[in-house]
């Protein structure tokens, strides 16, 4: 039994050298990045939550010889050499929409445009596809949206983490990812109608009426 | 805890698809199993409270230590702190956090969301498999009521429990007006599975990530919110109170990226800080977050309130084994509910896998104990869950309902599809917690506990898909009650009840050298954090 996951392996095997932060770290093969900054006591990693790549928190820059990529530190392997740079916390979205103000479903679209302005300026350069840790066909996805079709757009980020890489990547600012966020959440505000939920509900409001009709009862 | 065990190579020789398995053995009495082999009642686990509300009465040892620990702070490191004031204070950014906050905000109040790492940093984003709501016409509110009392040995409070069930539907509804999606079949009603110890199909979805759905839904709703401020990275060390220390008036945050102290008053503070895996409690694995340390239960043991079922934590049947890196975490009772079945080294069920979460967790510890256990190099033990046999019997259902758990152990080269997963109880959820009414008010006026961290609900063994609707109901319901605090705020403010608390400590002999709350596990805090 392990109290932590960075505790895992004995010391036999020989040790991969990179660097996370600028400090040379000597870690154990097939630790994340994550447990081999733990390991090798990198000060002040504040990005770590989920250590199962849903929270989007902890996102490094990766550098191999000249090739320079994005990723999340917990899903990340180490490598010999590798240099690692965890970068800081998101910004805060620029945008603004509070779904509760959405009356007319069939202004969406025009509302979508006023909200996310940048997203018919899609350059279809690829940087957020390249960038995004989850494999999701971003740009796909955006113009997708940028078009009206907002369940199929919003089903294509399915399994994104909101780490935001894709807008960091963006030279248009887009805002991928609270874009596909938009699209998810319009879908099921305006088209999530069980019959079997509302069967219930109404049940439930039959249900209080009586009660409230009969004095002597309460809930 | 390991006696022998076959080893990991040997065990998947052995392993059969094609096996032909006998049902689980009957198992005669739950109580002995779960006396033999639940953590919770191994002899060492357990201590007696020596001072607080709860003095006399049982609690896990490592929790103990946290609550009957020295504050970081008093008066002097007030000085010069700036001052915020605000309606309502949530502490904690998780799913309660954030529901607490809407339901707040919607109603007018001034809300000052604070978490210690970044909003949406939770158990919630984690939690895969769904969340409980009677909507099925074979279900009743009765029956949600029922399985969760019995579920939680009857030592829940039936009525929060009934409140909670009596939510439930609209909660739903809630959650699908806010934008989360919930997977639907062929008709279009909501998709409901049936999982260990429910009476009715009553667990809702998205895939595996229902967890993730709704966090992302809820951080987006509070970032876009013009009523609520958040503050990221900013653990609260202390609460505040009145003169007589009888009263929550606000709370002192520090910063995990300058350490700079800020006080916070308000007359309603919400606390929805989550659970506590990151103490490692009894030294098992967690399925938890990071931040998942316990800290409101010790702020607010330290301010008076009541807690309960101190002794009694979930321990997951399914953490996962191997991987190393993902030692711990969660596999989800989805799979075992959609038909996956558990094997020991010999390849034979040894418990219905549909039973409690603690019995299923129990009869795993015996099998590792007994040596029937699969031993991985480092000498960790567990047992399979068969996924290949469910895939065969289902192909293709892996894929399409649980997503998550294909990618997440792909990337470290096994397939769920053709190879079974090495699994082991993980220490997964605090069933207790703080003592609160159904709208969330604890037993210190002004202080609200609500989500994980709160207590009664589940009694002393969650089921699934109740942790979800627990923490958006009783979030709700505390954003609503906290507004209604009519009192003009506090006059002054003040850490009496720290004082008082260090008067019980000395007065009962109890060293003062262990500070708390505990913020971050010592292995992740090197610069960041210093207890």
């Amino acid at each position: 039994m392990t109290s932590t996951p960075a505790a895992a392996t004995g010391d036999s095997q020989p040790a991969v050298n990179l660097t996370i932060n600028g400090i040379a770290v000597a870690a154990r093969p097939a630790m994340t990045l994550v447990e081999a900054a733990w390991h090798g006591g990198v000060p002040r990693v504040t990005g770590v939550s989920c250590l199962e790549s849903v929270c989007g928190s902890c996102r490094v820059l990766l550098r191999r010889g000249k090739e320079v990529t994005v990723d999340l530190a917990c899903q990340t392997f180490v490598e010999e050499g590798i240099e690692a740079v965890f970068l800081p916390p998101q910004a805060t979205p620029k945008h603004h929409y509070e779904i509760s103000e959405f009356t007319d479903s069939w202004n969406n679209l025009a509302r979508f445009h006023e909200i996310f302005p940048e997203a018919s300026h899609c350059r279809h350069c690829h940087g957020c596809v390249r960038s995004c840790p989850k494999g999701i066909d971003v740009e796909s996805a955006i113009n997708l949206a940028a078009a009206g079709h907002f369940r199929d757009a919003g089903e294509m980020f399915l399994e994104c983490v909101m780490c935001d890489l894709c807008d960091s990547a963006c030279p248009e600012q887009i805002a991928p990812a609270h874009v596909g966020l938009f699209c998810r959440r319009v879908s099921a505000h305006f088209r999530l109608r069980p019959p079997n939920l509302i069967q219930r509900l109404e049940e439930q409001r039959k249900e209080r009426l009586l009660g409230q009709a009969s004095p002597d009862s309460h809930e | 805890m390991s006696n022998g065990g076959t080893p990991l190579a040997q065990a998947r020789a052995l392993y059969r698809v094609d096996s032909e398995l006998a049902a689980p053995p009957e198992l005669a009495d739950p109580d002995t199993l779960l006396n033999a082999f639940h953590p919770d009642h191994l002899r060492s686990s357990v201590v007696k409270l020596a001072v607080g509300a709860n003095a006399g009465e049982n609690c896990q040892r490592e929790l103990a230590q946290q609550l009957q620990a020295e504050a970081f702070i008093d008066e002097a490191d007030l000085a010069g702190a700036p001052v915020t004031d605000t309606d309502v204070l949530i502490i904690g950014g998780g799913g309660a956090g954030c529901a607490a906050a809407l339901a707040a905000a919607g109603r007018g109040a001034r809300v000052l969301l604070v978490t210690k790492l970044r909003l949406g940093d939770s158990n919630t984003v984690m939690a895969e498999g769904g969340i409980q709501a009677a909507i099925e016409p074979d279900d009743s509110i009765q029956r949600h009521i029922q399985d969760t009392l019995r579920g939680g040995h009857h030592a829940g409070d039936p009525e929060l429990v009934s409140a909670m069930a009596q939510d439930g539907p609209e909660v739903i509804r809630w959650l699908i007006e806010e934008g989360m999606q919930f997977e639907q079949t062929a008709s279009g009603d909501l998709h409901t599975r049936k999982a260990g110890g429910m009476s009715a199909a009553r667990i809702m979805h998205c895939r595996d990530y229902t967890g993730l759905e709704m966090m992302r839904v809820l951080r987006e709703a509070v970032i876009q919110h013009r009523g609520i401020e958040v503050w990221e990275h900013s653990p609260a060390v202390e609460l505040l109170s009145n003169e007589r220390g009888q009263k929550c008036v606000g709370a002192v945050f520090t910063s995990l990226l300058d350490g700079r102290f800020r006080i916070v008053r308000t007359h309603s503070v919400i606390l929805a800080t989550g659970g506590l895996g990151r103490l490692h409690l009894n030294n098992f694995p967690t399925s938890n977050h990071l931040g998942a340390t316990g800290d409101g239960l010790v702020l607010a043991y330290r301010i008076g309130a009541q807690l309960r079922d101190l002794d009694s934590f979930q321990y997951h049947p399914t953490g996962l084994v191997h991987p190393p890196y993902l030692s711990g975490k969660l596999v989800t009772e989805g799979v075992r509910a959609a038909g996956a079945l558990m094997l020991n080294a010999a390849g034979q069920r040894f418990v219905d896998e549909l039973l409690p979460r603690d019995i299923v967790c129990a009869a795993i510890l015996r099998e590792c104990a007994e040596g029937r256990g699969i031993r991985v190099d480092d000498g960790r033990v567990g047992v399979w869950l068969d996924t290949p046999r469910l895939e065969r019997s289902q192909p293709g259902m892996l894929e399409r309902q649980f997503p998550k758990l294909l990618a997440r152990t792909q990337m470290s080269g096994i397939d769920p599809r053709s190879e079974p997963l090495l699994i082991h109880p993980t220490l997964h959820y605090q069933n207790g917690g703080v003592v609160i009414d159904v709208n969330g008010a604890t037993t210190v006026p002004g202080l609200f506990a609500v989500g994980e961290l709160a207590g009664g609900i589940h009694g002393r063994n969650r089921i699934m898909g109740n942790a979800l609707l627990d923490i958006i109901s009783f979030g709700r319901r505390a954003g609503v009650a906290a507004i209604s605090e009519h009192d003009r705020g506090p006059k002054k403010v003040t850490l009496e009840h720290v004082n008082q608390a260090r008067r019980a400590l000395t007065l009962a002999g109890m060293p003062l050298t262990q500070r708390a709350p505990q913020i971050l596990p010592d292995y992740a805090a090197k610069g960041i954090w210093n207890r």
